[in-house]
């Protein structure tokens, strides 16, 4: 496949709007804002089948829809989500260092879509040359009339607001994310009310992420019918960025069309070459580090889409591919796993809080060949117990993945390391 | 019999386990369950607090969404089914009791909050009765036992981190103070860099905590809670009348707590009026005194009364009443003033007053927003409404005080009326009555200077009604008796009253009421039932447990 | 990251922004439609005045944006990036999330730990480098990656790993 949204990478001064416009960018903004409605662009990304790239994989469209006919009076605002946090996710980071300028104007044909005049790009507050790039190109931006008072001589006002976080993994999530942005901890809100009809400032609010944003500049440009033709069957549409990490020959971001085979990305040639060493694979987490592990068996048949990926009981999530080979040591793994979300965790929700680091301090243990046999079936327990409406988010949802799946399909590690009762020779977590 | 109309439907039609229930519309489904005799366990939920859904304790089925949720986030509509009961529900209470307590300390036994703490009663009513948790329970050094105000004492080991006190002082006291530091399982309650939590409510912070996080200084190790006993009251200090209750063991007042009354306090208390409480045990005037020509006697009640009456009597054979003054006042009940200003009638005297001293500006949350007080006593309104203000003809304090009058013999009904009391300059002026008779639970230059003293009762050892700075008359009850000899103001009154012609020695404050209800335009819509004011509460709890 | 974020230090003096500072912090007030909005931005405003943020930089920001300084704490000890102790001029951020874990970042944590003598969160005496393990940041392909103050170096290894310390040692 041609790249889309990675076609300018690597090239010489991407980062510019003069190379940007010479590749023909702005292109969908003018085509939007001088020749379509709001409401046709709307039509243009649902009949797109454009799914959300944060992780929830939620129709863009329809999340579009919700806004209410009649806000009485209130601005609309969109939220760019670019607090890519996900552990084994670098693709956003990748769009706005190396094209800033098409995740400026995803952001300015989704505004100009739901009617907002203030789109605000939250980005993590790690990426500093993130923020950098992006803040220069806005001002240039602006500086063709492009953004302002006056978008393109069309009368409509957008302006684009870089906002840094500051180091939390939860601002990620939709409701954090606003709380954060209005200067408070990023603890997610009770649903409902959903953003769309009472977000951030108390407003309706559309919160997108980075690569979705991207994508609605092509369908814009090409059209919804070329968009959905893209991918492995209409539900699953689109080019997809994958971040490939891990035990490959070559990590990086590939851009392939949504379904790309897992095993593809892994060892084709286009792609990950196969596993550093010759080595055979393990395990292989597909979506973030809240997603479920799939073992060496799964990846033979596993299209990388929302449908593919959940059929194999986890999920794209932020298409994430973490590769782990035969040496890697599971337990390790898990428990560094478990470390991420105990030191993450917002706190608010009583399982959660509570949870996630009883999940950690048993592995820890565990880890150290300091566990009983009796304890793989209480990470189990206690995992069970926190998922499924027992918190306002999915937090603890996701943190439970990495347990359930590693015991799920390594438990004969666990038993091991308990049995031997000592800790492996490169583990390598700290406390 | 023709039926009604049917009235324009303002509740919904609730399903809880199958059974409909009409619940008005507005309330919180907890409060719904509650209605419908439904007990939903909860920790973070509050009815006056922003509602934060974080505790998850409330978790409830509700029928058509496959996740269990949490009961107090559950938007109320008609048709709603809700399931209370089911495993799914009793595995999800029980897994957050779980998580609750891995780190909670086991120190019930010392911990103050033991009896009240919906950490018991939900561990109790909602738990499993082992735990697997083997690891280290977390501990907060620098963080426990604490006194983090004047009043409260806060130890985050035992805290569950419903962010109730921080939302109060937020949200009712609007001074923030609190706030969550850190995250995860390291989440802490706490103030900024250990500042005090100082607002002028800030018990109340204690008092919403759930569990032993958060205790009241002044009561702590006091008294075990289920050994007291709970007696509806008003609080004596000041205009805005909060409903409270007193909380007392063996003729002693451990604490105030306050009794839900959206209308004045709503589930709040200050810290002022909060700790008058210990104040209402002290007795400084314990007998009967009276003075004659130089020689102090202490005479039983009776007889000490029968000797003012006997010098009332002899000053209206010769002065006439007129020589009388009766000074009612603002500490006392409507139905003490009441007698009072009767009495006076009774003998032809117009010479009646009533004073308040003024206090810096009180301020109450109610549900509809701040209430204003400015007395330093709690009946000014009430004791003016039942005419205690000089007749026609008549005078007043100030006259009395600027000389202008020169009274024989003044009554003055409390002691306690005024800081013109202890102001020995104006004293000296009352003083030159012939008789000078008060009745005063505590001592001051008045109480020395009198002829004729009589030890009275505690708000806590009498029944009466205030009426506040709204015009609301409410009612308290008597907590337990005081110890003889002494009396409540209304039976000392009585007992004068009587002996110079007016009323039965078998009057209680009801029949007077009564009395008050004929006469006093104001009380027109008073009835024994409005009078009884909110339901008493639990420490930490909000349930309309009525006693 | 072992840390508690529960107590802000005090810098012995009273917090008073630059003028350069405080324009920075109208251009950011006019923003957002609410004062809290610029919460953050307005701490990494302190951040970049004084390099961490005292107590008394918390409390001006309260002053500033009329927020109880309570919530600025609970702010600022919710996100990991303000520092709340004086840092080192080299901030060491190592990942140690799963792409990097696996990729050996373990051995650059033990191996600054050993090199420089100094735990986590701690700061060299001479207040050249802290180090921080921090999670995930997006360099799982470049494995394991790490941030010195604002600026990536990745993929890092013990050998790359000593030439950034010495390059580091030497800058004044």
């Amino acid at each position: 496949m041609e790249p889309v949204l990675t076609a300018r990478v690597g090239k010489r001064d991407s980062r510019s709007i003069e190379t940007y416009l010479a590749d023909g960018g702005y292109a969908a903004l003018r085509k939007a804002v001088t020749t379509m409605t709001p409401e046709q662009v709307t039509e243009e990304v649902k009949k797109s089948g454009l799914r959300g790239r944060g992780g929830a994989g939620f129709p863009c469209g329809m999340k579009w829809g919700y806004i209410p006919k009649d806000t009485g009076g209130k601005p609309i605002y969109l939220l760019c989500n670019a607090d890519e946090s996900e552990p084994g996710t670098f693709k956003d980071r990748l769009l706005m260092e190396e094209d800033p300028h098409q995740v400026i104007e995803g952001v300015a044909v989704s505004a100009y879509a739901i009617k907002c005049q203030l789109a605000y790009i939250y980005i993590r507050g790690e990426f500093w040359d993130g923020a950098r790039i992006l803040d220069a190109a806005i001002a240039e931006a602006k500086a063709k009339g492009f953004l302002g008072k006056n978008v393109m001589g069309s009368g409509r006002e957008i302006e684009i607001v870089v906002h840094r976080g500051a180091g939390a993994y939860i601002c990620g999530e939709e409701t954090g994310l606003i709380e954060s942005l209005e200067g408070k901890r990023g603890q997610p809100r009770i649903k409902p009310p959903f953003p769309a009809v009472y977000g951030v400032f108390g407003c309706p609010t559309i919160v997108n992420n980075v690569e979705t944003l991207a994508c609605v500049v092509h369908i814009v440009n090409r059209g919804a019918e070329w968009f959905s033709k893209i991918g492995r069957n209409e539900k699953n549409t689109g080019p997809k960025l994958y971040c490939l990490s891990g035990h490959v020959n070559r990590p990086g971001v590939y851009e392939a069309p949504m379904g790309l085979p897992l095993k593809e990305l892994i060892f084709g040639d286009a792609y990950g070459q196969g596993m550093k060493g010759g080595k055979k694979v393990k395990a292989v987490i597909p979506g973030g580090a809240s997603a479920a592990m799939l073992t060496a068996a799964d990846i033979e048949d596993c299209p990388l889409d929302f449908d593919g990926v959940a059929a194999k009981g986890s999920m794209l999530g932020s298409a994430a591919i973490v590769v782990m080979n035969e040496d890697t040591d599971i337990v390790d793994a898990a428990t560094n796993l478990a470390k991420f979300f105990a030191h993450e965790s917002c706190g608010q929700c009583t399982p959660c809080r509570e949870g996630v680091p009883w999940l950690y301090k048993v592995l820890l243990r565990i880890n150290a060949g300091e566990g009983r046999e009796e304890d793989i079936d209480l990470l189990l327990r206690i995992s069970n117990q926190m998922a499924n409406g027992m918190t306002i988010c999915v937090f603890a949802d996701a943190a439970i993945a990495p347990v359930l799946s590693s015991i799920g399909k390594f438990r004969d590690e666990f038993v091991a390391r308990v049995r031997a009762g000592r800790a492996p020779a490169a583990a390598g977590v700290s406390a | 019999m023709s039926s009604a109309p049917p009235p324009p439907k303002d509740t919904f039609t609730v399903l809880f386990d199958g059974r409909p229930i009409e619940v008005p519309k507005g309330l919180n489904l907890i409060q719904a369950a509650e209605r419908a005799g439904i007990e939903i366990p909860h920790f973070c939920y509050h009815p006056s607090l922003s509602v934060v859904g974080q505790c998850r304790m409330c978790l409830v089925e509700i029928e058509g969404i496959p996740k269990i949720q949490a009961a107090c986030t559950v938007p109320l509509k008609d048709g709603l089914a809700v399931k209370t009961t089911t495993e799914k529900v009793r595995q999800s209470r029980a897994a957050t009791m779980e998580f609750l307590l891995i780190n909670h300390p086991l120190d019930c036994p010392i911990c103050d909050q033991a009896g009240e703490c919906k950490l018991q009663d939900n561990s109790f009513g909602y738990g499993d009765q082992h735990s697997e948790y083997d690891e280290r329970k977390r501990q907060y050094p620098g963080f426990d036992r604490t006194e983090i105000g004047p009043h409260v004492i806060a130890d985050m080991t035992r805290c569950i981190q419903c962010t109730r006190c921080i939302r109060f002082c937020e949200e009712i006291a609007e001074t923030g103070e609190l706030t969550f530091l850190d995250r995860s399982g390291r989440t802490l309650v706490w103030t900024h860099d250990g500042k005090p939590l100082a607002n002028d409510w800030s018990a109340c912070a204690a008092d919403v905590c759930p569990v032993g996080a958060l205790t009241v200084k002044e009561f702590r190790f006091r008294k075990r809670v289920w050994y007291l006993d709970k007696t509806r009251s008003v609080c004596p200090g000041c205009n805005i009348g909060c409903n409270i209750s007193i909380e007392s063991k063996d003729f002693t007042v451990y604490r105030f707590l306050p009794r839900l009354n959206p209308d004045i306090n709503d589930y709040w208390l200050c810290d002022y009026g909060r700790f008058l409480s210990e104040g209402l045990n002290l007795h400084e005037v314990e007998k009967a005194a009276t003075k004659e020509d130089g020689k102090v006697a202490s005479p039983i009640v009776p007889l000490a009364i029968q000797r003012l009456a006997a010098e009332i009597k002899k000053t209206i054979a010769g002065v006439g009443p007129k020589g009388l003054f009766f000074l009612g006042s603002a500490t006392l009940t409507n139905e003490e003033n009441f007698l009072l200003r009767k009495l006076a009638d009774h003998l032809g005297c117009p010479n009646r007053d009533v004073v308040v001293d003024k206090s810096r500006v009180r301020r109450m949350k109610s549900k509809k927003g701040w209430v204003e007080g400015d007395h330093a006593a709690a009946n000014y309104r009430g004791a003016r409404d039942m005419g205690l203000s000089p007749g026609a003809g008549g005078f007043g304090l100030s006259d009395v005080l600027s000389g202008a009058a020169k009274p024989e013999v003044i009554v003055v009904a409390d002691g306690a009326f005024s800081a013109a009391a202890d102001d020995a300059e104006k004293v000296a002026i009352l003083r030159r009555a012939r008789v000078l008779a008060v009745a005063s639970r505590t001592a001051n230059a008045l109480t020395r200077a009198a002829d004729v003293l009589l030890p009275a009762a505690s708000l806590a050892e009498k029944d009466g009604t205030f009426t506040n700075v709204q015009g609301r008359v409410q009612a308290f009850w008597r907590a337990f008796l005081p110890r003889p000899p002494i009396r409540p103001h209304f039976e000392l009154l009585l007992l004068l009253a009587c002996e110079l012609g007016l009323g039965e020695r078998v009057w209680t404050p009801e029949d007077v009421r009564g009395l008050i209800r004929a006469e006093v335009p104001s009380w027109a819509s008073v009835t024994e039932e409005s009078l009884r004011g909110g339901p008493l509460l639990k420490k930490g709890d909000f349930l309309l447990r009525d006693a | 990251m072992s840390h508690l974020r529960y107590s802000l230090t005090s810098a012995g003096e009273p917090a008073v922004f630059p003028p350069d500072a405080l324009k920075k912090i109208d251009a950011i007030l006019a923003l957002y439609p609410t004062k809290q909005a610029a919460l953050l931005p307005v701490l990494w405003v302190a951040q970049e005045t004084w390099g961490w943020i005292s107590r008394e930089a918390a409390e001006e920001v309260a002053r500033i944006l009329e927020l109880s300084p309570a919530h600025v704490d609970g702010v600022l000890t919710f996100y990991t990036m303000y520092h709340l102790r004086p840092v080192g001029r080299h901030v060491l951020q190592i990942c140690t999330s799963i792409s990097c874990h696996i990729g050996g970042a373990g051995k650059l944590l033990d191996h600054c730990r050993k090199r420089l003598g100094i735990g986590l969160e701690e700061t060299t005496p001479d207040g050249k480098f802290t180090l921080l393990e921090v999670e995930c940041i997006a360099g799982c392909d470049r494995a394991p990656s790490m941030q010195v103050n604002d600026a990536y170096h990745e993929p890092m290894d013990v050998a790359k790993l000593d030439a950034l310390l010495d390059r580091l040692s030497r800058e004044a």
